[in-house]
């Protein structure tokens, strides 16, 4: 009975203050949007790191059947050939720049590649033939990366030698940036959100304060009384959180999934589901902002 | 004296309310007891107390010094996630009826049951019974708009007792009545009394409290200055002193302990 009550009170609640309830709707909308645009930019950043980019600095990758580079000529990288890459990058006039390396077969190569390409077409088109084997290298000093490019270069059976993090450090850096001006415009909108609901709610307890007094007087508790009213916050909330949580999954199902990834099929994008761990996030982050929000106003403008 | 505590609905010891520390006390240092199933009237003029001392019974406002007990409880003492079980003992009526506008009668008086948790059933038989105790069967339907004012203060009082409280406490009550509709709400309230429910009424209304001949408390300036049983509005006999604010409830049918009848109480 009682919940019953209080359900029919939220409703016409709601129904009263429509269009204070359509603004919060809204502003919590557009600013757990811009929350969750700057976690949907980390997750891209983590998805493009791939499996090596947070261990190693510099990858020597070594030739395989396909390979035209100058010091391919000689065909695949032959077991011998790798021995020496292996004893040369544990000889000291080398192993004194790094701390320590990893070799990563074409199997290896094959498995992390798909890990990292899930999402995308050209997974299904590659085989672990296509992928060159490769030592992973962790630097002591990243600075120092032209040492170990100069002495690998020019060994047989090494295709080339990269510094992945030059690669792809300029890229992550504007992407961090995006996402410091997503979180600063989702703290701005926030705090929009915030001042907006306890606003609603003073204008929501002020004119259902004749119904607020009786119950008061005829003894109803405390939560019976201030529960609407923090409901109605709260569900405004999360149907901005849902509304925010679906552009975000059109986004990366859409824009990302199927435009992006055509047009850039050598990059790894994060999938529509992966988006989908961001609903719960938002939803209780805007249905606490709210539910706090109210408790704090009721507290003022609500005697109970 | 515990039986005392408990026999007594309402008890004041000693208390005294300021709101301003500039100004006088609205009520000082009262002393006052009231029965269960009693019934009371609080007059005064203008400003002498009687809304304080009704919001201090419903813990509206707190004592600023003394002890104020309902059925037994020293209501300083309730935590305040408590009051509104207090609350639920305590029914009150304002002159300004203050329903819902938007519901009709049956909805104005379930309200009181609804928002304290009472199953659909109950309310479905409890509404009805207490709409006929005030004088309202078939008007179930109306809306607050398609009622007289007489009519609209008995909705007002059916949603005040329909929790079945142990105390009713009306402020003016008929204070936006005539003389005729006032007395069939006497009628009701006193009604309400004879089923066991302790009455204290804040009224302006001589006819009705000459009427009634029920016990009169008159404030003056936050003071006790009359306490008498079977009075009028207007007490006829001087008295001096004002010994005996607390009444003593062995020695309160007679006519002694009058205290000046002044003629500032006279409307
Ligand atoms: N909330 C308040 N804040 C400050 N002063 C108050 C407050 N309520 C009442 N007072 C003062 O306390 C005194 C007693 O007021 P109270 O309302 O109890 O009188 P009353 O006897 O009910 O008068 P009336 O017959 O006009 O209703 C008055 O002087 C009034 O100005
Ligand atoms: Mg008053």
């Amino acid at each position: 009975m009682r919940l019953a009550f209080i359900l029919s009170e939220i409703g016409s609640g709601l129904r009263r203050n429509l269009s204070m309830v359509i603004s919060v709707i809204l502003v919590t909308f557009v600013s757990l949007t811009f929350v969750g645009a700057a976690g949907m930019l980390q997750m891209q950043i983590n998805q493009m790191k791939g499996y090596w980019y947070d261990k190693v600095q510099v990858a020597i990758f070594l030739c395989s059947e396909g390979s035209t580079a100058a010091g391919c000529a000689g065909g695949p990288v032959t077991p011998e050939q790798q021995e020496s890459l292996n004893a040369l990058l544990e000889s000291p006039a080398v192993a004194q720049y790094i701390n320590d390396f990893q070799f990563e077969s074409k199997e290896e190569a094959y498995k992390h590649f798909k890990d990292q390409f899930s999402n995308s077409p050209i997974v299904d088109s590659v085989t672990p033939d296509q992928l060159p084997a490769s030592f992973r290298i962790n630097m002591k000093d990243p600075e120092k990366y032209q040492i170990i490019s100069e002495t690998f270069s020019s060994q047989p059976g090494v295709e080339t030698v990269i510094d992945q993090r030059q690669l792809l450090e300029r890229l992550f850096s504007v992407m961090n940036g995006a996402s410091l001006v997503a979180v600063g415009i989702a703290g701005v909108m926030i705090v929009c959100a915030i001042l907006l609901i306890a606003t609603t709610i003073r204008l929501s307890a002020f004119s259902r304060r004749r119904e607020t007094g009786i119950m008061r007087l005829v003894g109803a508790s405390k939560t019976v009384i201030q529960l609407p009213f923090i409901l109605e916050g709260v569900i405004a909330a999360v149907i901005g959180a849902a509304l925010a949580s679906a552009t975000l999954w059109a986004v990366a199902h859409f824009f990302l999934g199927e435009y992006m990834s055509q047009q850039y099929p050598d990059t790894a994008f994060i999938s529509s589901g992966q988006t989908l761990i961001l609903v719960p996030a938002l939803i209780i982050l805007g249905g606490s902002l709210a539910g706090i929000s109210s408790l704090l106003t009721l507290r003022r403008y609500l005697r109970v | 004296m515990p039986c005392r505590v408990l026999r007594a609905m309402i008890r004041f010891e000693n208390v005294t309310k300021v709101y301003d520390q500039k100004a006088r006390p609205a009520l000082d240092s009262v002393n006052l007891e009231i029965d269960r199933g009693e019934f009371a009237f609080l007059v005064g003029a203008s400003g002498s107390g009687k809304s304080t001392f009704l919001r201090l019974v419903l813990k509206e406002d707190r004592a600023t010094s003394g002890a104020v007990y309902v059925a037994g409880q020293n209501v300083a003492k309730i935590s305040s996630w408590r009051v509104p079980r207090l609350r639920r003992g305590i029914g009150v009526v304002f002159q300004d009826f203050r329903l819902l506008p938007q519901k009709n009668v049956f909805a104005n008086v379930a309200f009181a049951m609804q928002v304290i948790g009472k199953s659909r059933s109950v309310i479905r038989d409890t509404v009805p019974e207490v709409l006929k105790t005030v004088g309202l069967e078939g008007k179930e339907h109306r809306m607050p708009h398609e009622l007289s004012g007489g009519e609209q203060q008995r909705v007002a009082i059916a949603r005040a007792v329909v929790n079945r409280p142990g105390i009713l406490l009306a402020d003016e009550p008929t204070g936006n009545l005539d003389p005729t509709t006032s007395m069939g709400i006497m009628g009701v309230l006193d009604k309400i009394n004879q089923n066991g429910t302790t009455v204290v009424m804040a009224t302006h209304d001589d006819d009705i409290v000459n009427e009634m001949r029920k016990r009169v408390v008159e404030l003056k300036n936050g003071v006790v200055i009359r306490d008498e049983a079977k009075a009028l509005y207007t007490s006829m006999i001087p008295v001096v002193g004002q010994s005996r604010r607390l009444k003593d409830a062995s020695g309160r049918d007679d006519t002694e302990n009058r205290l000046p009848g002044e003629g500032e109480a006279q409307r």
